[in-house]
């Protein structure tokens, strides 16, 4: 009995997160467009994300680099340390940990600020006065993090590519050029686009749940805490479901 | 709906009072198998402040928030300035939401805006696209009309309860409603505050030729404020009066109000 009220409860769930990305949809390519607050929200979730994912994809980069080294160099194959790394971070590692860690800080933020405003009524008083507060609030917040994120991926894969070479030099001295040329030497287009790609669908769930979480809080403050620990857990769960997805379809594709 | 039996029969003073600005009828609101709201009846005139007394649980905040569709009801008519809201597309009410002002017991100023761009905000969306009037102009002259002029660059958690609920209270008249609903106005502040927003309440009502629906369960508010009183039990609008009508009446639950509330 317990786990059929579980299941349902998650089906209940599901149901409405998916509502709720129509409902956003339904408002999103439809005036009024409220661009100071996009514009807003833009710098928010994505340049002050900035410091965060460009240490993260750094230490990413530095520790592949350097804890990849021994096994390639028992191969003789050390001179495919900046192609595998390369790859692995654009193809998987860069918009994945990227994507984890703005469900982290942007879904929590939005999740636990939107919570706040609902539970202290500023949501209703937005409404009786006459604007739309689900244009105002969760369109430009889910606009925010769709088009973020891709951006915030490319930057971590450049900077996992650079700390790569950082790496790299700690125990050779290869210049910049070489490791460079080495690099985009073992890339391909096809190896970047679905990871931008799929960086759309991650900024979209990380939106979506973060909103909807907030969106629908309730039991006061206590409910601002699950709020925004709830955004967190699902966007996370949603990126590996996405992720998931995401690689299925470009091996069905032959991309991979 | 059965009708409470002991109903006594105060008249209404409705030839005073020429227009309707809200006329409700048969409003009814459960949340499961809690009816809150069981066939509630209310006529609101233009420039009255009508109170709706109660005590806490009863539905009075349902009932506004009914008024403005923040929640719809179940069954029931809701008339403002002759317009059915609970039939009106989302457009028809956002436009008749501005002529309604709504305080929130909470004041629920945006915490992560000034003064001055939480009295903005409103006003953006709605006059200054049409260039009638500045806003800096209007945001001054509404600080002034609830004595806080100093506060325009202050965050709302820089101020006391009693200035919040002026703030929230100067929001929601800068739109210039001609109908004002207020949500537990004095709840939370002391005697004095209490008093102050009260005067406010008449001095706007003056000024601004507000209609109102008071929503309290504080007769000083009631006696000082009201100038018609609504009491609201068992989901039902049990009598309507004055306060002296209700002071004199016979009737043991009015009775039981007036000794106990």
């Amino acid at each position: 009995m317990a786990y059929k009220n579980a299941l349902r409860a998650t089906l209940d769930e599901v149901g409405s997160i998916a509502h709720f990305t129509g409902r956003f949809f339904r408002n999103a390519f439809y005036p009024r467009f409220e661009w100071n607050e996009l514009l807003r929200q833009c710098t928010e979730n994505g340049y002050r994300s900035l410091p965060l994912v460009g240490i993260t994809a750094f230490i990413m980069g530095l520790v592949l680099t350097v804890q990849s080294r021994p096994t390639l160099a028992r191969f003789g194959a050390e001179s495919m340390l900046p192609s595998m790394v390369a790859i692995s971070m654009v193809r998987e590692i860069a918009p994945v940990i990227t994507a984890l860690i703005c469900a982290g800080k942007i879904g929590s933020s939005i999740g636990a600020e939107l919570g706040s405003m609902k539970v202290t009524e500023q949501i209703d008083a937005m409404e009786v006065s006459g604007t739309n507060p689900f244009r105002y609030l969760v369109v430009t917040r889910i606009w925010s993090t769709i088009l973020t994120l891709p951006i915030l991926s490319v930057l971590a894969m450049g900077i996992s590519i650079w700390a790569s070479w950082v790496g790299v030099n700690i125990k050779d001295a290869v210049s910049w050029d070489l490791f460079y040329r080495q690099v985009f030497e073992s890339l391909v287009f096809s190896d970047f686009i679905p990871a931008f790609i799929k960086s759309y669908f991650f900024g979209l769930a990380i939106g979506v749940v973060g909103c909807y979480k907030g969106y629908n809080t309730e039991k006061g403050t206590e409910g601002v805490g699950q709020a925004a620990h709830s955004a967190v857990v699902v966007a996370s769960l949603l990126i590996f479901i996405l992720d998931l997805v995401a690689v299925q379809i470009t091996d069905f594709m032959g991309i991979n | 709906m059965e009708q409470p039996a002991t109903k006594p029969s105060i008249p209404v003073p409705t030839d005073v009072h020429a227009e309707k600005v809200i006329s409700i009828r048969g409003l009814c609101k459960a949340f499961g198998d809690n009816a809150v709201l069981k066939g509630f009846d209310l006529d609101v005139f233009r420039g009255e402040n009508l109170m709706v007394l109660g005590k806490s649980g009863s539905g009075k905040s349902v009932l506004i928030k009914c008024i403005v569709r923040l929640l719809d009801p179940d069954a029931g008519s809701i008339d403002v300035l002759g317009e059915d809201v609970l039939t009106l597309d989302q457009e028809a009410l956002d436009r008749i939401r501005v002529k309604i002002g709504f305080l929130f017991q909470s004041s629920a100023l945006y915490d992560s805006m000034t003064v001055q761009e939480n009295l903005e905000f409103p006003l953006r969306r709605h006059w200054i696209e049409k260039g009638t009037q500045d806003t800096g102009a209007l945001v001054e002259e509404v600080l002034t009309a609830v004595g806080l002029p100093h506060t325009r660059n202050m965050y709302p958690s820089e101020l006391s309860g009693g200035m919040k609920r002026r703030i929230g209270l100067a929001r929601t008249l800068i739109l210039k409603p001609e109908i004002v609903l207020y949500d537990e106005p004095t709840t939370g502040l002391d005697p004095i505050s209490g008093k102050e927003i009260v005067e406010l309440i008449l001095e706007l009502q003056r000024t601004y030729g507000t209609s109102s629906i008071i929503i309290s369960h504080d007769l000083h508010v009631a006696k000082l404020a009201a100038n018609r009183i609504a009491l609201l039990h068992e989901g039902r609008n049990y009598l309507e009066g004055t306060y002296q009508d209700l002071l004199s009446s016979k009737d043991e639950l009015v009775k039981r109000f007036f000794i106990f509330m």
